[in-house]
């Protein structure tokens, strides 16, 4: 290799070891810290490496102190009800945008990307009203109403492009073997864009568990918490351990990173589909 | 992946329901959107157009049913205050502070990204924790890392001989520490589309522009940059919109202070419907900030279809 | 004009050798085709003499100077792709000026404005002009050169490609497969041209194809590859007439050469099913008493006739298939009488050998005919290795 060739990917190499160092520093962060007790935390120095040792003590004693385990299950509920109610939309709108032309059509494709403008800001005191008449504030059902809101978009936005993916050629010929239009859907084009369906369940999964401002906002009754609020509350307060806080934020972080791994590169088509020239 | 632009023109021709078809055809499309439609009206459209309807009128928090009619006097009172202009500046400041910021390290990380080295898989794990950490948690650790007097920034500043500030407790420093905190949890996307870009670019293209005499700038900007334009302007866009959606990680980071130096738009919305507890002047906030964002959106679809003609593309 | 030289070359991928100890010595103004199937090494030989992929060890010299580390724009190559790799964004003048505005850029003309401003002069200066429009014209460009290469159709985007590359004036022209992608008759018009290219140009060119018609009507000299191994080197006269081995035999010529097992007895051709030949008299043959040889006669050496008489000094065959194409017809045969063989009607099998006669001849499938070949000039093979075996005139026995 040339002397330039060899000083440009030394460079590379650089700044992709800046890049991930800078990526990755808080969720090490928030693992280290958890490892410590509050003492070495505050007394001067930092604590640049976990604390292998008291890696179990840490967690265990932050599971009793702080009610995660209840917060993380009110999560999953609104996060998987988010999901199958955003999922089970998305899909019927997603096959209509992709296949048919239809009055309205345009409209209604504006309107679903007009939501992603919208500030939950704006919404959330209307919104309260309106849960507050229904009876459900205070309810982990209408905080997936409200979550789906916003995920419902993004999901038919990436299930629409994998739909325009799949040739129409498979569905001429089902419907020449006598296949009825409503099965074609579940039949044929479900199971070939299942991967596309998989990332667009992990958007709407996170957008209900990673959510904070409605569940702060609609939900007062602390058994009722997810952890987004509950993680929010620790902010300001001087009561539990850091490292606690710290260890609960891990566990309400490692689902997410887990599955945002296997799914990125799906997302990132789905929502790009079209702009990206090739 | 770059076939989907082409499938979406064939599938748009796709099943068009003639006039001697049976009416549930007709029906159909109309049916699968149905849900959707519902949805959107119920939990979109009517909070919008309530919220409208509040932002012309006095209501309170403590009493929200009770409030009266009074035209556009929370619109003129918000023109006439120093204050809302400020989280206007506020705003933009930030927007666009996060947007550039998230775009050039987006940018930057993709290219790096692009071709084999070992360690690629494992690299692009860690760069996508950022967009998969959730505000909240990513909250919690910004604000360990900034504390004034334990943080490790500030002890790593210090062990250096540089300054150490009140990143969340400086006015002068605490929109850049959101803004830091901000492109930290974004750029990820934007790598992640930047790359994509990147790798549908032939290889022949390079290899051509090699043949002809360019060096590595001329082969990223001959070659590369044509094809990534499309899509920085699209994410562009998204930044955009999203950046002035933001609120957990100024929220909870600042709550808009110290001394409104983060305060946002929606930020301000927030506050001025749970703290000060007035509903009506909250939502015109509110309509502000979705007019600014439309204004965006309009200027983005004219400015893209202007480059995409001139692109012959 | 360099002369071009490979000195032991060869190349590997991590520990996938590719291209196996190739020598040969090109000299001036040939048309140098690689000829070989898909997978062959063939683009991978025309990159490395490019400079776009590295040899892994041996020597590769122009004119005397070795050039393995030069990087390609220093080699005076120019490189037309199979897919043109032409810049999207720019127009078709600006593609085919391009090498020029590579050659004057300097380190300060990476700034943003500066760029535009630069090439606008640069595509503006007179000379730069003269030499865009001489190429323009000589590629019948002329009234595209303001269109994007979006705009232009297959043939048209490839002379925006040979453009790029004439416009260097290089001393080698190396090119990839550049007519794969147009259609039939496109393709023969374009194989006119090229060559008609290089009798103007007078300078190496190095083409490389599958396709063993374009190698015999374009090349000076062809190598024809297989496996990353060199099977032959020499004109499209020697590879047609003498092939190296029975790869070679089969693969140019159509219909492939006919490869026929029998047994050598001193000479006389005696044929698994029973038939025998004499050779003619003053025919070169192996030099052996007795062996098994795999004789290699091409389709028109071959003449059939309809008759179910047994004349002398011509085999028994049947007819597997006819084609009538105008001006001659192929018929494919399989020795030996119809009797008990199973039909199958292909003429992939190897066994189904293939005759062209001129004009028309009315044949049936599945009916019996003689079958007279010309041995002149026919080739033996080794059975096992399929190498070429060298012959020689017996003498005279008087």
């Amino acid at each position: 290799m040339t002397l330039g060739k060899k000083l440009s990917s030394v460079v590379r190499g650089f700044g992709i070891a800046v890049l991930v160092a800078v990526a990755g520093f808080p969720v090490y962060w928030l693992f280290t810290t958890a490892t410590h007790t509050t003492a070495e935390l505050f007394g001067g120095q930092v604590q640049w490496l976990p604390d292998l040792g008291q890696f179990f003590t840490s967690f265990t004693s932050a599971a009793s102190g702080v009610p995660m385990l209840r917060w993380l299950s009110n999560s999953a509920v609104v996060a998987f009800g988010t999901t199958f109610l955003s999922l089970t939309i998305a899909i019927l709108a997603a096959y209509a945008l992709s296949r048919y032309r239809f009055r309205g059509k345009g409209v209604f494709g504006f309107a679903l990307f007009a939501t992603q403008m919208l500030p939950e800001a704006l919404l959330v005191v209307p919104l309260y009203s309106i849960f507050l008449t229904f009876g459900l504030l205070d309810n982990l059902t209408g905080l997936v109403l409200s979550d789906t809101a916003f995920a419902m978009p993004v999901a038919v936005w990436i299930l629409k492009s994998a739909m325009d993916g799949v040739s129409l050629e498979i569905e001429e010929s089902a419907r020449v073997d006598g296949c009825p239009r409503y099965a074609m859907l579940t039949q044929i084009m479900l199971p070939l864009i299942a991967p596309s369906i998989a990332a667009a369940a992990v958007i709407t999964f996170f957008e209900g568990w990673n959510e904070y401002l409605f569940a702060n906002t609609f939900i007062t009754d602390e058994q009722k918490w997810p952890a987004s609020k509950g993680l929010a509350s620790f902010i300001g307060e001087f009561v539990t351990p850091l490292n606690h806080v710290m260890a609960a934020a891990l566990m309400f972080t490692l689902p997410a990173i887990i599955f945002f791994l296997f799914v990125q590169r799906r997302i990132v088509s789905g929502l790009t589909a079209g702009s990206v020239k090739g | 992946m770059t076939d989907v632009g082409t499938e979406t023109r064939t599938a748009a021709r796709a099943v068009d329901p003639t006039p001697r078809a049976n009416r549930g055809r007709r029906l159909a499309p109309y049916l699968f959107i149905a849900a959707a439609v519902v949805y959107l009206l119920l939990l979109t459209g009517a909070p919008l157009l309530d919220g409208l309807w509040l932002s012309l009128t006095d209501t309170q928090l403590l009493n929200p049913t009770a409030g009266t009619f009074i035209g556009t006097h929370n619109y003129s009172s918000l023109f006439s205050d120093a204050g809302f202009a400020h989280t206007l500046v506020v705003t933009i400041v930030y927007s666009t502070a996060t947007v550039l910021g998230a775009l050039s390290v987006g940018t930057v990380a993709a290219v790096a990204m692009n071709g084999a080295f070992r360690g690629r898989v494992f690299a692009r794990a860690i760069l996508t924790f950022p967009w998969a950490v959730p505000s909240v948690a990513a909250v919690l650790v910004f604000s360990w890392i900034y504390n004034k007097d334990s943080g490790v920034l500030n002890h790593t500043l210090g062990s250096v001989g540089l300054a150490e500030h009140g990143w969340l407790v400086d006015p002068t420093w605490s929109l850049f520490a959101v803004t830091l905190a901000s492109v930290w949890k974004v750029f990820p996307f934007v790598m992640l589309v930047v790359l994509a870009a990147l790798q549908s670019v032939p290889e022949e293209l390079y290899e051509a522009a090699r043949v002809d005499g360019a060096d590595a700038f001329n082969r990223f900007r001959t070659v590369a940059l044509p094809f990534l334009l499309p899509a920085l302007r699209v994410t562009a866009l998204l930044m955009t919109i999203w950046s002035f959606r933001r609120f957990e990680i100024i929220w909870l980071l600042t709550q808009g202070g110290p001394v409104g130096s983060t305060n946002t738009l929606v930020i301000s919305v927030y506050r001025e419907a749970f703290v000060n507890s007035d509903l009506g002047r909250s939502a015109a906030m509110g309509v502000v900030g979705l007019l600014l964002s439309t204004i965006v959106t309009v200027i983005f679809f004219y400015v893209d279809r202007a480059a995409a003609r001139k692109e012959a593309l | 004009m360099p002369r071009i030289r490979f000195n032991g070359i060869t190349k590997s991928f991590g520990d996938h050798q590719v291209i196996k100890a190739f020598s040969a010595d090109v000299p001036d103004n040939e048309f140098l085709v690689l000829l070989g199937p898909s997978g062959c090494g063939k683009s991978t030989m025309l990159r490395m003499i490019a400079g776009l992929t590295d040899i892994t060890t041996g020597q590769l010299e122009f004119d005397g100077t070795v050039v393995n580390g030069t990087e390609p724009k220093e080699r005076d190559i120019a490189f037309v792709f199979q897919s043109y790799a032409l810049y999207p964004h720019l127009t078709v003048r600006a593609n085919i000026a391009f090498p020029l505005l590579m050659s004057r850029f300097k380190p300060y003309h990476h700034l943003p404005v500066v760029n535009t401003l630069m090439r606008r002069r640069v595509l503006r200066d007179p000379e730069v002009d003269a030499q865009v429009r001489r190429v323009a014209e000589m590629m019948e460009l002329t009234d595209y050169l303001d269109r994007r290469p979006r705009t232009l159709s297959g043939g048209q985007r490839q002379r925006v490609a040979v453009g790029r590359a004439l416009i260097r004036e290089p001393s080698v022209y190396l090119l990839d497969e550049p007519l794969s992608n147009l259609d039939a008759m496109l393709r023969s018009q374009m194989r006119a041209e090229i060559t008609a290219l290089h009798q103007r140009v007078g300078k190496s060119f190095v083409y490389v194809t599958h396709d063993q018609v374009e190698a015999m009507t374009m090349g000076t000299r062809i190598i024809v590859l297989n496996e990353g191994v060199i099977q032959q080197y020499g004109t499209p006269k020697e590879i047609y007439d003498r092939p190296a081995n029975a790869f070679v035999a089969r693969f140019i010529g159509s219909p492939p050469m006919n490869l026929i097992r029998c047994r050598l007895e001193g000479r006389s051709l005696r044929f698994p099913d029973g038939g025998t030949l004499q050779l003619p008299e003053g025919c070169p043959s192996p030099d052996s008493l007795e062996r098994d040889v795999v004789l290699g006669v091409r389709a028109e050496r071959i003449s059939v006739a309809p008759s179910d008489a047994v004349a002398s000094e011509t085999l028994p065959a049947h007819i597997v298939l006819s084609e009538y194409l105008g001006a001659e017809t192929v018929v494919a045969f399989k020795s030996g009488r119809r009797a008990d063989q199973a039909e199958q009607g292909t003429v992939a099998e190897h066994d189904v050998l293939q005759a062209r006669i001129p004009g028309e001849l009315h044949l049936t499938p599945g009916a019996d005919c003689t079958v007279r070949l010309d041995l002149t000039n026919a080739s033996f093979f080794d059975i096992d290795s399929g190498e070429r075996l060298p012959v020689a005139v017996p003498e005279a026995t008087t």
